[in-house]
Order: structure tokens, then sequence, then C-alpha cells
């Protein structure tokens, strides 16, 4: 309890059990916390991205063949501005190219992102692979 | 504003004057407090794109903080929890009107926009901007027709329980999380930092928050307790309230959809940077209200 007064207010001197209780919770949250990122900063020696890209869906859309692919970030270092150029392939040839930018793809994450071909994907390979990005 | 005598309320009869000013303080403390969110990009985006169940979270749960705020803070002095409803719901729609204007005013709402962004952005402003009108009150009121005979505000007036301290230091942080989390710079600062950095900015937001409520001499900070060790209030204060700026942080990251698909070290970093300002928010709060 807290005595509130237009003075400075005083703490009571003899605390609720509760009041000891929250704080060894608070405490060991916080240690958690600590914890997890120290060993992280230990452990951790990744130093640049390592982005690898899954198409997700395909969907016929009014404007043409829609692909919603994501990209995974398999290292610990963020990427930023992260181009993604996705390639609709037939017998080892590119048809059809289009490219996206994608702003963050954040350490041990994953970002989502689509594209749009005029030629329908089916039976054709789709390559989805990152090109370029900056640090953050 | 009106009250009725009959139910023993206060015997204050309803003065027009009164009323008004009351009215015009919440709009004050709306505008003051919403309007660097009212001139944040991203708040406009999380308008339209916000995801509507996360959406409607923080608009239910706006109602009970506005409701336990009033009873504390607020207009005026409420001795019933439904004199604290009605004020809460006349901070909620002031909080909803100052947003709709400000954001028409400033061209961002415009006629041929469809309602769904329309409800959305106004919706999403309106949070903090009926948080900002509740505290009006207590921060740009205090005069004359609020003292008590004693010349003192009634609000400084109590006893503060323990569960009472953290929720003013719940309010503290989420109001100045609800100014930062949506920003980008957020996000970019965890990707900048080291997990060092990280660490180092738990121990300083720690500090930084045991310092402004027990060791800077500001009006309203807290002495302990003659023969009291100084880690009692650390444990019992500090720490619990450190730990919910962090869950608030947490809270307003995920209804910002700041957290999506994101993995676990790097939401932990954003919960720190973000927890930052929350402890200051936090520590403040315990001296201001």
């Amino acid at each position: 309890m807290t005595k509130s007064t237009t003075d400075a207010d005083l703490e009571t001197s003899k605390p609720h059990w509760i009041e000891w209780a929250t704080g060894a919770i608070s405490a060991a949250i916080v240690l958690v916390v600590i914890g997890w990122i120290a060993k992280d900063a230990l452990t951790d020696r990744s130093t640049s991205p390592d982005l690898y890209g899954s198409v997700l869906q395909v969907e016929a859309r009014s404007n043409g063949y829609q692909v919603l692919f994501e990209i995974r970030n398999g290292s610990s270092q963020t990427a930023s501005q992260v181009t993604v150029r996705g390639e609709l392939m037939e017998d080892s040839k590119s048809i059809e190219a289009a490219e996206t930018v994608i702003d963050y793809v954040p350490g041990v994450s994953k970002a989502k992102s689509g594209i749009i071909f005029q030629n329908n994907p089916e039976g054709k390979t789709i390559s989805i692979r990152a090109i370029s990005f900056n640090e953050p | 504003m009106s009250r009725d005598p009959g139910r023993g309320s206060t015997a204050r009869d309803f003065d027009a004057g009164i009323f008004f000013a009351g009215i015009a303080r919440g709009g004050a403390g709306a505008l003051l407090f919403a309007l660097p969110m009212l001139m944040t990009m991203e708040m406009w985006e999380l308008g339209f794109y916000m995801d509507r169940a996360r959406l409607l979270i923080l608009m239910v749960l706006n109602i009970p903080l506005l409701i336990v705020l009033s009873d504390r803070v607020g207009f005026e002095e409420t001795t019933t929890w439904s004199q604290a409803t009605r004020d809460a719901s006349v901070a909620y729609c002031l909080g909803i009107a100052a947003s709709g204007l400000i954001l028409m005013a400033m061209g961002v709402l415009r006629s041929d926009q469809a309602p769904h962004e329309v409800i959305g952005m106004i919706a999403v402003q309106a949070v903090p901007a009926s948080i900002g009108a509740m505290l009006g009150r207590s921060q740009l009121g205090g005069q004359a027709d609020d003292k008590d005979a004693n010349g003192e505000d009634p609000t400084h007036e109590r006893e503060t329980s323990y569960a009472g301290e953290l929720f003013l230091m719940a309010v503290g942080a989420l109001f100045l999380n609800l100014n930062v989390a949506p920003t980008e710079e957020m996000i970019l600062l965890s990707y900048k930092m080291s997990p060092w950095h990280a660490i180092l900015i738990i121990v300083a937001s720690l500090a930084l928050m045991h310092g402004f409520v027990y060791a800077l001499s500001f009006r309203g900070s807290h002495d302990l307790a003659e023969g009291t060790p100084g880690w009692h209030a650390f444990v019992r204060f500090t720490i619990p309230g450190y730990v919910i700026a962090g869950l608030i942080s947490a809270f307003c990251l995920w209804t910002f959809h700041r957290t999506d698909d994101v993995g676990t070290t790097q939401v932990l970093m954003m919960i720190v940077i973000l927890s930052f300002p929350g402890a200051i928010g936090a520590a403040a709060a315990r001296l201001i209200l």
C-alpha cells in the first residue's frame, strides 16, 4: 500500500505477501528474458541473412495468376529491402518473371508476399529467390 | 454534470459552466495526448489493414480501462461505479469525436473513402484519444472547483492500493507505448540492436524507473518508510512495473501486427525496446496520477 498525500508518498513498511509474490514472479520473468537474450548473444555467430523462398498458394485472379509465397530467414541477422524474383519456368526456360521488394525479413522469421503472372503456372515450375537485400 | 442528490452522490447541483468546462477539458486532453498519433502515418494505415478481431479486442479492453481510470482520476470526483461508467462513455465519445474531426480537418479522412476505412481509422485513434480525454481533468484541471474544503485535490488524498499502483503503471506504460508502437522505427530499432544492446536497455529501463520514483525528488515522488531497505521497493514495485510495461508492449505490438511471423528472439527485442518508453511512462504515471 502507498499512502498518497500532496506531500511525498510513503510506502508502508509492512507489505502484504502478495506484493512479495508479485515481485518474485516478475523478477523471474525479467531474468528469463535476460537469459534468453544472453544465450543468443553468446551462442549466435551469424553475420549475414540466409534467405530462401517457397510458394504457398497459386490462384487465378481477375488480372492473372497470383502466386503467394514466403521468404524465410534462417539466420539471426535481419534483412531489409529484400528484392525477390519469381520466375515461371517451362523446360528449364524462363517464360515470365516478376519482382517484388519486401520491407523486412527479420532474423529467424518469415515474411509473406505475392507476385502475379500472366501465364498459367499449372504444369510449369515456379522459382522464388531473393536476389538482393540491405542491412537494416 | 448533473447529479441526483436523492441518490446521495454529492450536493452539487447542475451547473452548465462546470459541465461545459469538463467537456472542454476532456476535449483538450484528447488533443494533447492523441495529436502525435493522429499525425502518424502508420496509425492511418492501421485503420484500414488492421485485423478487425484485434481492433475489437483493443476497443473492448478500453472500456474497463476507462471506467477504472474514471474512478481514480477522471473528469470529476466519482463516488459510484455508475458515475464512473457514465464519465467513461463521455470520454470514449469525446475521443471518437476528436479523432474524427481532426482526421477530417487534416484531409486524412475524405468523403470518397469506404466506410470500412473511415470507421477503422477513427476507431484505432479513439482509444488513445479517449484515455487523453479522461486524463484531461487530472492533468489540465485541478482548479478551485475541484478542491475540497482543505484546498487539496481529492484525487491525491486517497490511499493507493497495491493493485491501484500497478494499474496506474499499466496506464502510463500504455500511453507512451501507443505513441510509438505503431511506428516502423520500433521494429527497425530492434533489428539494429544486438542482444547486448537489449540487455543494456533492460538494465537502463529498470534503473530509470526506480530512479524516477524514488531517487529524484520530483513532486509526487515516493519516500520509503524509515528503516526499509531500498531493494524492498525495487522488488515490490519497480520489477512488477517493468513486467507490466513489457506485457503492455507485447499487447501493443501484437495488436499492431508487428509480431506476425517474427521469431521469438526478435519479438523479445521489440518488446525490450518498446518497454523502454513504457517503463518511463509507468514510472511517470506513479508520480503524476
